[in-house]
């Protein structure tokens, strides 16, 4: 057996869980995709309606795609691919950095390159392990929307081009594993390419060009320079091409080259950005446990805010850019019931929405972090030392969980800025500005029970806190933001927080579901103080 | 004499930090070397270099007749390690680790003589090898490293600071472990330490790292020239004259009721008829330390101000520190 083989081997095993659960996640939602639309969307009249109505307000097309024409299976490609190559894009990069970058820092790579395996055996055992896992990811999109009766053919070009975008992040993810010291960092940076690159073509698409009976879309340049725009670009169904995914293969193949390029000169463990020799001594207002909490989370905190400001700025740009196409249709406010329970009227409200509940998003997953520090804390060992200090258990968690807090509310602090900068900026008329505070305001309830609910887990099953932190993150996105415009069963999407979002409008706010889960959050907050002072902390 | 590495002029910089700085350093076939030095001198860089997982900034470095950078792989076939640092997959036990890494260096580890040379080190160095990664202590984490670098006989071994972490038992077994193979396979071993009696024990030659070049080598019997044991007993108005008089005997003090003094290591023995004669109680000999060796060969300002013989206790600490401070 070659170290080839026997590393692949080895990272097969460690990842057989999570690939399984990244497969059949990516595969169940192309066919859950087809199934909730050949239901809530069944013919080709209604189909229409949709799509002319979203090309009259682009915006809503940020977190869709591009319209190509009213058949079930182009419709379904429209609704749902962007976001099937969001996952595959983050399922690469999350696991180019664990088997690359995080095995350097570790020091495991020290032991493993010691041995005939070299420093190539590793990297290439990582390309030939997501590789395998890009076609698996492909295979089973195609399944998925052959299962639901879509055309083979087109499944197969639709399956592929989430493979394809999922190796350019492949390579994005092992780039910035050369450029980082941290598996932190590198995973920051890819995983925020990806967000930017979903944008992007959400950018692109939303300021395309419309065809005449305004079903059929082409895209503006922003989607050529991301990797899921190129995914779209294959026209799965109505025009399988497939010269665009080439695109992304050759965008993963020359990060690739660009790496063995930087490796071959670059020690075990170093990388192209040297880490920062830290601080010779603690800042004076480093004492306790909610100043540790912040510390620690400092840099990540950053990130998302600048996710949020970025966000934000894409509002009144994108608005901006929209403007010519805006029509003020009633009919509107009926199809997008389905994404926001809204009675929205103007074209930038729904653009405030729509972005908004992204920036919700980045809030909610920044806050998690902040839990989701505590048991990475733990598990390290470093937790030990502050609780056996003068700290209390109950007053750790409720630091984290304090510091969660703030940064949820900074992000969508910085989303709100951004948005009203840019509304300001490009002289839009709609009196929208002065709604960002209220919008931004709304975004908290859902966020906050994301601190809530794995603290919960935390204090009860420690070891499943990072896994149910990040799943309930996904199934809650997925359930209410995509469940909406899948048309899911309203009894299902009532269980995402995200749906009971209150919706600010014109004609004012109803926080009835604001209100229920910012109790439902104290609650189970309180519930998870309390037994968390039952609970010994330990590295088990 | 075969040659089995050698540097030349070895230089690595990380940004400003002169790591090495001009090091020769040569091991011959069937040695066990003693790489000497404190912290911070630039042995883990030194070895990690020689295995091709650091590239120097200028210079020459060849083990085995190859270029560890660029024929790392081939290399690594005919070598053994033991890291600086050990880290381990928190969710493979001792023993999935074990065979992961015996994998790696050589295909063909599924064989009975493989499975119980494996049980026998288990046995030796007293490990579980069924607990799991997340759950060793440094120690544990540590047998896993040199049970891996056991298992299969290789042409060389490079072990960096193997013994940290263990206790004296295992330790005392490592040794038994490492002088085994060299008698039985003509293996060479490279061995880096910081502690002096450590290198003592195996190594037939040394080569002392300070600040990235090699300051002093050469035979065991030479190195023990160089050194002083610390001999101390309790003072007991023991009468310590004739003591001092003797050559082998330098800085004789009283510290704390404590007769003090160093003598040199090669000539120990020359005391001890003495010292039975005075019938000293509370006797220690506590082996030269590298600390001490490099205070007085290689140190600067406190090396020239070795404490003069003085009988009135504490009062010479002061007189050594004004005259550093003169000097
Ligand atoms: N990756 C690195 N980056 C920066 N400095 C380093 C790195 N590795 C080692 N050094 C520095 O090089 C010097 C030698 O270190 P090392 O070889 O680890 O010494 P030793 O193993 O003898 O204790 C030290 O000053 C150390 O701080
Ligand atoms: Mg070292």
């Amino acid at each position: 057996m070659g170290a080839l083989w026997i590393l692949y081997r080895q990272r097969l095993r460690r990842d057989r869980w999570q690939i399984i659960v990244w497969i059949l996640s990516i595969g169940g939602l192309a066919l859950l995709a087809v199934a909730a639309i050949a239901k809530s969307f069944g013919d080709d009249a209604t189909r229409a309606q949709v799509l002319q109505l979203a090309t009259a307000a682009p915006a809503i097309l940020v977190l869709r795609g591009l319209p190509r024409g009213p058949a079930l299976d182009s419709f379904t490609f429209f609704e749902i691919f962007a976001f099937l190559a969001l996952l595959a894009g983050l399922m690469n990069t999350f696991m180019a950095v664990r088997h690359t970058r995080a095995e350097e820092e570790s020091g495991r790579a020290e032991i493993v390159s010691a041995t005939a395996a070299g420093r190539w055996a590793p990297l290439g055992a990582t390309v030939l392990h997501a590789m395998v896992a890009n076609v698996v990811v492909a295979m089973a999109t195609a399944l998925g929307f052959i299962a639901g009766g879509l055309d083979p053919a087109g499944s197969l070009v639709a399956g592929l081009a989430t493979g394809a975008v999922g190796f350019a992040f492949l390579g994005v993810g092992l780039l910035a594993s050369e450029f980082f010291s941290t598996s932190r960092g590198a995973n920051g940076i890819s995983s925020a390419l990806v967000m930017v690159a979903y944008l992007l073509r959400g950018f692109g698409d939303a300021t395309g060009q419309v065809s005449p009976d305004g079903m059929t879309m082409t895209a503006a340049w922003p989607s050529w320079v991301s990797p899921i725009g190129w995914g779209q670009q294959t026209f799965a169904y109505t025009g399988n091409r497939w010269w665009p995914l080439l695109l992304p293969l050759a965008l993963g193949a020359a990060c690739t080259a660009v790496v063995v390029a930087l490796m071959a000169r670059r020690d075990v463990g170093a990388s192209v950005l040297a880490g920062r020799s830290g601080r010779a001594n603690a800042r004076p207002w480093l004492r306790g446990s909610f100043s540790l909490a912040l510390r620690l989370q400092e840099g990540a905190i950053i990130g998302w805010c600048i996710g949020g400001l970025a966000t934000g700025l894409l509002t009144g740009s994108l608005g901006a850019a929209i403007q010519s196409s805006i029509t003020s249709n009633p009919q509107i406010t009926a199809v997008l019931r389905g994404m926001i329970e809204a009675q929205g009227t103007s074209m930038t409200q729904l653009l405030v929405a729509a972005l908004f509940e992204v920036a919700g998003i980045l809030a909610a997953a920044c806050g998690l972090q902040a839990v989701l520090r505590l048991r990475q804390e733990e598990a390290a060992g470093t937790a030990e030392p502050v609780v056996a200090g003068s700290v209390g258990r109950m007053r750790w968690l409720g630091s984290f969980l304090g510091l969660g807090t703030v940064s949820v509310v900074l992000v969508m602090a910085f989303t709100a800025v951004g948005a009203w900068a840019s509304l300001v900026a490009s002289g839009d008329t709609s009196g929208s500005a002065g709604e960002v505070w209220q919008t931004a305001v709304d975004q908290l309830p859902a966020a906050l029970i994301y601190l809530a609910l794995p603290a919960a887990v935390f204090v009860v099953w420690p070891r499943a806190t990072i896994p149910a932190g990040w799943a309930l993150l996904g199934i809650g996105v997925v359930l209410g933001v995509y469940g909406g415009m899948l048309g899911l069963d309203q009894r299902i999407r009532d269980l995402s927080p995200f749906t009971h979002t209150p919706v600010t409008t014109s004609t004012g706010t109803d926080w009835s579901g604001g209100f229920w889960m910012l109790g439902i959050a104290v609650v189970v907050t309180a519930l998870a103080l309390a037994a968390v002072r039952r609970r010994e902390v330990g590295t088990a | 004499m075969d040659t089995v590495i050698q540097t030349v002029d070895l230089h690595k910089n990380f940004g400003r930090v002169k790591a090495l700085d001009g090091l020769d350093l040569e091991v011959h076939k069937g040695e066990i070397h003693g790489f000497l030095g404190p912290n911070g001198a630039g042995k883990t860089t030194t070895l990690r270099i020689l295995l091709g997982l650091a590239r120097q900034s200028s210079g020459s470095a060849s083990v085995l007749g190859m270029n560890p950078w660029a024929d790392a792989v081939e290399l690594h076939r005919r070598v053994a390690s033991i890291p600086g640092d050990v880290s381990l997959w928190p969710n493979l036990s001792g023993g999935e680790a074990i065979d992961l890494l015996s994998r790696l260096r050589d295909g063909a580890v599924d064989h009975a003589a493989y499975k119980e040379r494996k049980h026998h080190l288990c046995e030796l160095f007293d490990f579980d090898p069924g607990k799991k990664g997340r759950a060793y202590s440094k120690g544990n984490r540590q047998k896993v490293a040199l049970i891996s670098a056991l298992v299969i006989d290789a042409e060389l071994y490079l072990l960096d600071e193997p013994t940290s972490g263990l206790d004296p038992l295992m330790e005392a077994a490592f040794t038994r472990e490492i002088r085994r193979i060299v008698r039985e396979n003509g293996a060479t071993v490279l061995l880096s330490s910081h502690i002096l009696s450590e290198v003592e024990q195996l190594a037939d030659r040394v080569s002392i790292i300070r600040a990235g070049r090699i300051v002093d080598g050469g035979t065991l019997d030479a190195l023990r020239h160089l050194t002083r044991t610390e001999v101390s007993f309790a003072q007991d108005s023991v009468d310590t004259h004739a003591l001092a008089a003797l050559s082998q005997v330098h800085d004789l003090t009283v510290v704390e009721g404590r007769v003090k003094f160093g003598a040199d290591s090669d000539r120990v023995h020359e005391v001890l008829p003495l010292l039975g004669t005075l019938g000293v109680k509370g006797l220690l000999v506590a082996p030269p330390s590298l600390e001490e060796l490099f205070l007085r060969h290689y140190g600067d300002t406190v090396a020239q101000t070795v404490p003069q013989i003085a009988d009135d206790g504490g009062t010479h600490h002061r007189r050594h520190r004004a005259a550093a401070a003169g000097a």
